[in-house]
């Protein structure tokens, strides 16, 4: 600390990171469930250098750290963040990546999709993904609207038993 | 930000600091709020007219010596109390020193009075008013204090806040001192000390919020 009061950064920096240890090891046995402590760390380390001034060189370094981290954590209590703080990085793993069902359910049903014939294949796509009605799909495939309904129920009933058989074998790959 | 690049910044803007600069920081602040606290007595109720004869007689340098005294020691104690994880310790004992001597000073000029003086020796001509002007002469040199001491690392901030307190009403009665006719040892004794204590009372109430800092 002496070193680094006197400007020099080195020593300074390998200061901080052996404090930041024991901050972290200090907070972690006694910050409440809900306060990050890594924000605690960082807000001392923080304290620790702006307010280097308050050193007294004929005291004990730790000393004055630990009071400064103390106070730093009843300063955290009091302002009553216990409730709010979350960071961000942390709720990461509470959420999948945007979009990663979506991708992975269409994974699924383009495997399950292949193993249809190509024409049940386009017109499942066309009703029941793509939204047209039947009527619609029977004029563009230039079938009858009977014929579009029974081609639809059949690959819809073969794709059940393609869902199935998919199951079942995820289950015999974790086997 | 991760903390390994938080340390890296903070050495990267890592300036050499002077050891002083804590003292240097309260003086700057009483100082500031000296001069405000002596315009105010002056603008307020002025010097004592005479003022100049004043300057010879012994028991204006008692009143000056006992408050500058003080407000020196207690100085000393802000200035320690601004640093983290800090204790009074033995400075518990200096700061009772001057207080001791003014009360030793004005129960013996008591003890050595007749009977029928001791009234006039305790309560002067102006112990009504005495603290009250003290406590708001106090309150520029209290605002600078606090702006000193915020700027530092005070931990027990109540214990600050009263030293801070403290601090700014004995130098308050330094400035009073010098409008002040009162010439008696028990009404120093009392009537100052009673002024100090108001500012030192406020400086407490006010440090746990004050003087926070992030």
């Amino acid at each position: 600390m002496l070193a680094g009061l006197a400007g020099q950064a080195g020593p300074y920096r390998q200061l901080l990171t052996e404090l930041s240890g024991r901050l972290r090891a200090y907070y972690r046995r006694r910050a409440p469930a809900g306060v990050d402590v890594e924000d605690l760390v960082q807000e001392t380390l923080i304290a620790v250098h702006t307010r280097r001034a308050t050193y007294d060189a004929s005291q004990p370094f730790t000393a004055w750290a630990y009071a400064i981290a103390r106070y730093k954590l009843i300063d955290a209590l009091r302002r009553g963040r216990a409730h709010l703080r979350a960071p961000l990085e942390a709720a990461d793993a509470l959420f999948v990546a945007p979009g990663a069902e979506a991708a992975m359910a269409g994974r699924d049903l383009e495997r399950v999709l292949g193993k249809l014939p190509k024409r049940t294949r386009a017109l499942i796509r066309d009703v029941k993904l793509a939204g047209l009605s039947t009527r619609e799909a029977a004029q563009k495939h230039g079938m009858s609207e009977s014929a579009v309904k029974v081609a639809v129920h059949r690959g819809l009933k073969a794709l059940s038993a393609e869902y199935g058989s998919l199951k079942a074998q995820e289950v015999g790959d974790e086997d | 930000m991760k903390t390994d690049d938080l340390i890296e910044r903070l050495g990267g803007e890592l300036k050499p600091v002077d050891p002083g600069a804590a003292g240097r920081r309260l003086a700057l602040g009483l100082a500031g709020g000296a001069l405000v606290s002596t315009a105010i007595m002056l603008a307020w109720i002025g010097p004592r007219p005479d003022l100049a004869h004043a300057l010879t007689t012994a028991m204006f340098w008692v009143k000056f010596g006992y408050a500058a005294l003080a407000g020196l020691i207690l100085a000393v104690a802000t200035r320690r109390l601004s640093r983290p994880g800090a204790r009074l310790g033995g400075l518990a004992l200096a700061i009772a020193l001057p207080f001791v001597l003014m009360g030793a000073m004005g129960a013996m000029r008591l003890a050595m009075a007749a009977r029928g003086a001791r009234h006039a020796l305790l309560m002067g001509s102006s112990a009504d008013v005495c603290p009250w002007r003290i406590f708001v002469i106090g309150l520029p040199l209290l605002a600078g204090a606090v702006w000193a001491v915020r700027g530092l690392a005070p931990t027990r901030l109540t214990l600050a806040g009263v030293l801070a307190g403290g601090t700014a009403g004995a130098l308050g009665a330094l400035v009073y001192g010098f409008h002040c006719p009162e010439t008696a040892a028990p009404f120093v004794a009392i009537w100052y000390t009673l002024g100090m204590a108001l500012v030192a009372a406020l400086g407490g109430v006010l440090g746990a919020r004050l003087l926070r800092w992030r």
